[in-house]
């Protein structure tokens, strides 16, 4: 019965080719623009870490002064002193900790073999790797003695290895930071993420680093950020030791907790060591204040998801209802007009149930249709993004559960809007069809 | 005369697709108003003077890697070889680019830190003295800094005496005054402000109250990496930014050149999202109106074809082809006065629900009504031609079929 009722709606498209094009093309612009701006919405409000997101934690501490606030929604600092961050760091705590900054050298070989090039680099604590699920395709991550001695040697992704050396295989090799000779100990798959949200302050759509350093090269090498430096009092910084003793907020920390009891315990560390600080003349506030966010609420904290795109989403929303009222009022235009031969189907026994359900396969078909012309429309709008914002790269694309949703929604979308017409036309009284003919 | 009763009751018998009609026209109206608006607001954002000739500078970064120069002589030595290249009207070592979303701000304050103090937060680009005539914006009071008044600088022991600021930031410090001559402190240290700098934009085009605040600081500090602005002669920027590699790279050969970009580039890629929104939003409404007009088109052929029998008795009773036209068009008329009622109550609740969630300035009752007229206008047109079509329908064809 399904197939012969396909059958129908196919007859019927070709009977009205103008009015179902026109319908399928109203969904499909619908379905487009609405997809469009959904997958990029999708996409920048998606889990990037799925498999660990409750347990990775933003720390944030309150080491500002009563009354000095901050630009974040609650007044907190996004990022930490150099101070705190080596404490946290080499607390004797069991948690895997992550001590993290951006900063970038002109890479070479000292030689002419490859051209020098300007390149971000992470300064990682060891953990890091781990922690972010970054899998090694050769050698490993620094020892935690060549962490301790601050070693100059790096962790590379499988790219910068094959531009520096031609092969993903390059561990023991040296290159150059600048005038610092590095030793490959590791080499990564290249870390593909949509949103770097370990490291939020310098563009959330950036992209991941491709070299990794020691945490403890800032000190012996004094390397400074690339990311943002923010300051809330007067301090002079004449040599680089002044930054590290700063109350300057430029350094990112993540600690790993796997369970309620883990959080609570690293919380009750930092509430002793906040209070340790204090008696060093740090931390004056009068309440101990700290956060710890996790994956998803530090980047809904961040508000990465902008405005615009919220906006856009609800537009187009509210487009795609004008697009079904629309089509609502051609099916009905549509199926009324094909009374009398629904009357005589019915004359013929066809049940109120079997006419009603005829109508919603073919509703259903245009919804298909409309889907399909849906995805080619949202994938023109995805492209015409990509042109115009670089960084959207990869965020202006449409994942597999994007690419099913669109047909999903057409065929819903229109088969609601053709629930009411098929219904009117279901209940046509044959006798008065019949009269006529 | 315009038999709006008759009208309206046959409009009774048919409510569904008056509705939805109504309901199209509706939400039209609410979403064309509102994303006009916010158009309006991004395009005035994007086509703001920023002070300065855009398509003439530009900027790139030289990383040194190599470390048998001094970086102070070696940028001076790099600034003479750029101001001799033909075309190139003058060329600087700045702290910062304009319009790049990337730089340094502070607070400037009447006194010096600890003191308490009002305190006003501005962008600061630290240059030598060519930098005003790179940039090439307008020195409206008192005089450029001079030679000896730019302070070389390797570890920020030294601090300069004077500096140039724009009128908006002297302004909100003095109001009132004429800022020319007033000491500013950055910080603890005071500066004397010897020129007043008419329109500049800072880095940060979306920071509304930081955009126009800026200071030039006569200070040359370079790190291993910084930055060159260069202006040209019009149409020759393209010519000189392809020779800036080999001429870096033949005065000093351990570094490396990068984002070597046009200014207005820079300025395209900060306001990108932008342009992106806007250009989406125009996307949005012409197809919305293009659906919209489609759909009255296509419920008045169908209304049409529904009675033709009717038409063609009305006409053979002798109604005459006006007649038929003002019928379908004031029955549209009708609907669409409705609809923009609604649509103007749903314009004004979404710009409402906008601004309150999001940084959307309030919406203007005009764009409501230029709205609300076009799309009456829009569904006149778009109801013309199927209403001149029943209105040619043969008499004739009423009494055929009975």
């Amino acid at each position: 019965m399904f197939s012969h009722y396909i059958d129908l709606s196919w007859r019927s498209f070709k009977r009205t080719p103008l009015v179902s094009l026109l319908m399928v093309i109203a969904i499909g612009v619908g379905i487009g623009i609405t997809m469009t701006s959904l997958s990029v919405y999708h996409m920048m409000s998606m889990d990037p870490i799925p498999e660990k997101s409750d347990k990775l934690f933003a720390v944030q501490l309150q080491s500002m002064d009563e009354g000095e606030s901050w630009w974040s929604p609650d007044s907190m600092p996004y990022q930490l002193t150099y101070r705190d961050t080596e404490n946290l760091l080499n607390a004797d705590l069991p948690f895997k900790r992550a001590a993290l900054m951006k900063t970038g050298f002109s890479v070479h070989l000292n030689s002419d073999k490859v051209k020098p090039f300007l390149e971000q680099t992470r300064v990682a604590s060891r953990d890091a790797f781990d922690m972010f699920n970054l899998s090694f395709i050769n050698g490993g991550v620094w020892s935690k003695e060549q962490e301790s001695s601050a070693a100059p040697v790096a962790v590379i992704s499988q790219s910068i290895s094959k531009k520096l050396f031609g092969t993903s295989n390059s561990v023991g090799e040296t290159f150059y930071l600048d005038d610092l000779s590095v030793r490959v100990v590791g080499v990564i798959e290249d870390w593909k993420l949509h949103i770097k949200y370990f490291d939020l302050n310098n563009g959330s759509f950036n992209k991941p680093e491709h070299i990794f350093i020691p945490f403890s090269l800032i000190k012996a090498n004094e390397i400074d950020t690339w990311g943002n430096t923010n300051g809330w009092k007067h301090e002079p910084v004449k040599v680089f030791n002044d930054k590290l003793q700063s109350e300057k907020f430029w350094l990112q920390f993540w600690v790993e907790l796997n369970n309620a009891s883990e959080k609570r315990v690293f919380e009750a560390y930092l509430e002793n060591y906040i209070a340790e600080e204090k008696k060093a003349g740090r931390f004056t506030r009068e309440k101990a204040e700290y956060k710890l966010r996790d994956v998803n609420q530090w980047i809904s904290y961040w508000e990465v998801v902008n405005e615009d795109n919220k906006i856009m989403v609800a537009l187009s929303f509210m487009f795609l209802a004008v697009c079904l009222a629309n089509i609502l009022g051609l099916l009905l235009a549509k199926f009324l007009r094909r009374a009398p031969e629904v009357g005589v189907r019915r004359a013929l026994g066809a049940s109120k149930k079997q006419v009603f359900f005829q109508h919603i396969v073919e509703v259903g078909m245009l919804g298909l249709f409309g889907g399909v012309i849906g995805i080619i429309v949202a994938q023109v709008g995805l492209f015409g993004i990509r042109q115009s914002l670089s960084y959207y790269d990869a965020l202006a694309n449409m994942d597999i559960s994007m690419l099913m949703t669109a047909p999903l929604i057409a065929i819903s979308a229109c088969i609601i809007a053709g629930l009411y017409p098929a219904w009117l036309v279901c209940n046509t009284t044959p006798a008065t069809y019949l009269k006529t003919q | 005369m315009l038999e709006i009763k008759p009208i309206f009751n046959a409009l009774l018998r048919s409510k569904v697709g008056a509705v939805l009609l109504l309901i199209q026209i509706a939400i039209t109206t609410a979403i064309v108003s509102n994303a006009a608006f916010i158009i309006k607001d991004r395009l005035d954002y994007l086509n703001q003077p920023t002070g300065y000739e855009e398509e003439n500078i530009f900027k790139f970064n030289v990383m040194t890697f190599g470390t048998d120069v001094d970086l102070i002589q070696q940028v001076d030595l790099d600034e003479q070889m750029l101001r001799a290249m033909p075309g190139v009207v003058d060329a600087v070592q700045i702290s910062a680019v304009p319009l790049s979303g990337g730089g340094s701000s502070t607070g400037f304050r009447l006194k010096p830190v600890p003191e308490k103090s009002k305190s006003v937060n501005a962008s600061y680009f630290e240059t030598d003295e060519h930098g005003l005539n790179t940039l090439g914006v307008n020195l409206i009071a008192g005089r450029n800094f001079t030679e000896d008044e730019v302070v070389l600088n390797r570890d920020y022991s030294k601090f300069p005496k004077v500096a140039l600021a724009t009128k908006a930031l002297m302004d909100e410090l003095y109001p009132g005054e004429d800022g020319l001559g007033k000491v500013i402190y950055m910080g603890d240290q005071p500066l004397t402000i010897v020129g007043i700098i008419g329109m500049m934009k800072g880095p940060w085009l979306k920071l509304e109250n930081r955009k126009d605040k800026s200071v030039l600081l006569p200070t040359v500090s370079p790190g291993k990496l910084h930055q060159f602005l260069v202006r040209t002669e019009p149409e020759r920027r393209a010519e000189v930014m392809k020779q800036i590699e080999s001429a870096m790279h033949s005065n000093y050969a351990k570094r490396v050149i990068q984002d070597l970009t046009g200014l207005d580039v820079k300025k395209a890629d900060y306001v990108a999202e932008d342009r992106l929104m806007m250009r989406m939003l125009v996307i949005l409404i012409s197809v919305l109106v293009l659906v919209t007009a489609l759909g009255i088109f296509g419920l008045t052929l169908f209304n049409i074809n529904k009675r033709t029998k009717q038409i063609g008795t009305r006409r053979a009773l002798g109604a005459r082809k006006s007649a038929i036209i003002s019928y379908f068009v004031v029955e549209n008329s009708l609907i669409c006065i409705a609809g923009l009622v609604l649509g103007v109550c749903g314009a004004v609740l979404l710009g409402q629900q906008l601004m309150a969630h999001y940084s959307v300035p309030a919406l203007s009752n005009w764009y409501v009504a230029i709205t609300a007229v076009a799309v009456f206008v829009m569904s006149l047109l778009a109801v013309i031609g199927p209403a001149r079509r029943a209105a040619n329908i043969d008499p004739s064809i009423a009494t055929r079929t009975i």
